[in-house]
């Protein structure tokens, strides 16, 4: 599916961050853009697609799965070779998931999950990385920390955040997106925290509340 | 302001899929039991079955040297056949969406393992060959045809989140058969205890597995013997969790081999004797050319055909569908008054696990020896046949239901009645009791092959007595007939079915 109002130019080198309410397209995009980048590019999808009776070590390993032949893959799903092992633990470590690499997926928590598969994408190792909300499930100071690792990984990385503040703060240019159209694509200087707070509220008409009305209860 | 009350007008209740489904089965079925003979012809059985109750409740251990070497002979079988079958069947399971291959396979798995044994003793004499080929048939093209379902239900998500440039094989194994490996595992131990079952029925036509020693024991009216045997059938089968390890198999798997009776040497020159000769019907025998097809022999070989199909294809598969129709129906309802006797929501803990003992006995012992017991009480009728599937299949059905329901979590106000196991727990078991229902229907079917052997006029009964006679083209063909009735069967099962979610688990 391709968005009708979306014009999108990534350059090499370049740090975007797209930004918008939820159900406007972002995901759309981002697999679009994944789809034309495929041969260079490693996707952080939000469904994360794990394995949840295989190990923590061979989820990650997965993302390997392209640099190695068949049987290289199926002995490794046997018995862990020492060379990959060594790259996952330092992985983990980076990644500060310290179960053991033999843990099954399916006891993880839902933040360690969320690393695992961002490990995942990591050990493909490619030039441009891309991600759907990687850092939803974690708080804001460990999602900066994740977010320079992948920085310190790859030098093309186009990101879907919720955090508007690890967007700005971090990346070089800002894409927001509303009802599958483009509504700002600017350098990350020009674009400051009121302006995104009327991108994020002034979308909708403001909720019609009359008197014999229940109120609503989250809002 | 208050509503002004309406009394509505009684609007006709429409029935539900599960409500018109079971209603048609049970219709059908006593439309099917008025057709079936099954009249009970009182036999004073008493004491000849007070003669085997002893002998079960006194077994005789050491009455024969041959026991522990059938028990052997039985495992071997079945584990060989088993690896055999995954061999050639579990890759057969990537290719199971082309319409050929899984015709070929429904072909293969139509036909029983005791047919297919009586063919193969015609290629290989008694020779072991035959019993794991036997078994490895069959239970290949089921394990091809149930591995492609269990592998088409594994998530799709882990694919689309493959490294591009991942390889077919692994993107295979790592986005799809990871995911299911613990079903695929559960369900090839399940089919090694289905094994274990046809290699001890192996024994009924002359393999040297615990089947051959059972029946000359109990013909011979040997039952301290024949209860011994029985026993330890039972206890093999109930103890297979503890014996049957992955780690353990390779072992089983080379003592299998080493321990191997001998292989009598392959005759060549008759396997092609009968390949070129005995196979053919008897007016196509000793044509070498196609000149000497002459109408003549075409008119016979037309006439032979009409003959076969008349007086035993037909009378075959209508007394065929009758017994397992109304088998089918029995099992239904036999589970349905079963399952909450057994189950840890409604009865104590006691109660349950003799309930479940009784099925254990009931789901290891091979239809044909319940039958055969049921037969000497109720006269030889289609009855004992019937009550021995329902019984069996019934066992089944509700081993493996139950291990679902006990994992049920029920509201706050149940309590251990009835009614609320009625209302409660049964409507969420019983999409997943149909289906499996259903799916045994296509092993019931296979199954009546065996009542041929006692006699009743199934289809089976009709090839048991060609291979008997010598006449190996009329069973060819029958078998045929066999094969192509299960497979319309299947088919119209899948088309009732369909858009039901089937669970994989069946025999």
């Amino acid at each position: 599916m391709i968005l009708a109002g979306v014009d999108f130019r990534l350059r090499r080198g370049e740090r975007v961050a797209i930004l918008g309410p939820s159900g406007t397209g972002k995901s759309t995009l981002v697999q679009h853009l994944y789809q034309r980048l495929k041969s260079e590019a490693a996707l952080c999808a939000q469904s994360q697609g794990l394995v949840e009776g295989l190990s923590l070590y061979h989820n990650i390993y997965m993302g390997a799965l392209a640099r190695h032949n068949s049987v290289y893959n199926l002995f490794n799903l046997l018995y862990p070779f020492k060379k990959n092992r060594l790259e996952v633990t330092e992985l983990c470590r980076q990644l500060e998931l310290d179960s053991p690499l033999a843990t099954q997926v399916g006891r993880l928590s839902g933040g360690q999950r969320q690393r695992v598969a961002l490990g995942r994408a990591l050990y493909q190792e490619q030039p441009v990385f891309i991600g759907d909300e990687p850092f939803s499930a974690l708080d804001p100071a460990m999602g900066q920390r994740l977010l320079e690792l992948v920085f310190s990984r790859h030098a093309t990385v186009v990101m879907v955040l919720h955090d508007k503040q690890l967007a700005l703060n971090n990346f070089d240019r800002i894409l927001g997106l509303k009802a599958g159209r483009v509504a700002f694509d600017l350098p990350s200087a020009e674009v400051d925290a009121a302006m995104l707070a009327e991108f994020y509220t002034g979308m909708e008409a403001p909720p019609r509340i009359t008197p014999h009305d229940p109120l609503p209860l989250h809002g | 302001m208050f509503a002004k009350t309406v009394v509505s007008k009684a609007v006709p209740y429409a029935l539900g899929y599960w409500q018109k489904m079971t209603i048609g089965l049970w219709l059908l079925a006593c439309g099917c039991f008025m057709l079936a003979d099954t009249e009970v012809i009182a036999l004073e059985p008493w004491s000849e079955l007070g003669h085997m109750l002893l002998g079960v409740l006194q077994p005789d251990f050491f009455a024969t040297e041959y026991l522990l070497e059938a028990l052997w002979q039985t495992v071997s079988f079945a584990l060989l056949g088993v690896c055999a079958g995954l061999l050639w069947g579990a890759p057969l399971a990537l290719v199971y969406h082309k319409p050929w291959v899984a015709a070929f396979c429904a072909f293969i798995r139509a036909i029983h393992e005791i047919f297919w044994a009586l063919l193969f003793l015609q290629l290989f004499g008694l020779s072991p060959v035959t019993g794991i080929l036997a078994i490895a048939l069959p239970f290949g093209a089921t394990f091809a045809r149930v591995f492609h379902d269990i592998i088409s239900l594994a998530p799709a998500d882990t694919g689309q989140n493959l490294p591009a440039g991942t390889d077919m094989l692994s993107r295979y194994v790592f986005g799809r058969i990871v995911h299911v490996s613990g079903q695929l595992q559960a369900y090839i131990r399940y089919r090694f205890e289905c094994a274990l079952r046809s290699s001890a029925v192996l024994g009924f036509v002359g393999m040297p597995t615990l089947g051959f020693y059972l029946e000359s024991a109990f013909k011979q009216g040997q039952y301290h013997q024949g209860g011994a045997l029985l026993i330890l059938f039972v206890l093999l089968i109930g103890s297979i969790s503890y014996w049957c390890r992955a780690r353990l198999l390779p072992l089983y798997l080379l003592l299998a081999l080493v321990f191997l009776p001998e292989l009598p040497a392959i005759d060549g020159h008759l396997i092609w004797r009968f390949l070129s000769q005995d196979i053919w019907p008897p007016m196509l025998q000793g044509v070498s050319h196609l000149e000497q097809l002459d109408l003549q022999r075409l008119n016979a070989l037309g006439s032979w055909l009409f003959t076969l199909l008349e007086k035993q294809a037909l009378p075959g598969i209508f007394a065929t569908l009758i017994l397992a129709l109304v088998a089918l129906a029995m099992t239904h309802v036999l589970t349905l008054l079963w399952l909450p006797l057994v189950s840890r929501k409604l009865r104590g803990k006691w109660t349950v696990f003799g309930g479940k003992a009784m099925l254990l006995v009931l789901r290891s012992l091979p239809e044909y020896l319940l039958a055969f017991v049921l037969m000497l009480l109720l006269g030889p009728s289609m009855l004992p046949a019937m009550l021995a599937l329902a019984l069996h299949n019934a066992a089944l059905l509700i081993f493996l239901t139950t291990r679902q329901s006990d994992k049920l979590v029920v509201s706050a106000q149940f309590s251990p009645k009835l009614d609320n196991y009625f209302y409660e727990i049964l409507p969420r078991l019983y999409p997943g009791v149909m289906a499996l229902l259903f799916y045994r229907f296509e092993v019931i079917l296979r199954e009546t092959a065996i009542f041929g052997m006692l006699g009743i006029a199934t289809l089976g009964f009709y090839i048991d007595s060609q291979f008997v006679e010598i006449r190996f083209a009329g069973a060819l063909v029958l078998m045929c007939f066999t094969a192509m009735m299960n497979i319309g069967v299947d088919a119209l099962g899948r088309k009732i079915l369909k858009g039901q979610k089937v669970p994989l688990l069946g025999c």
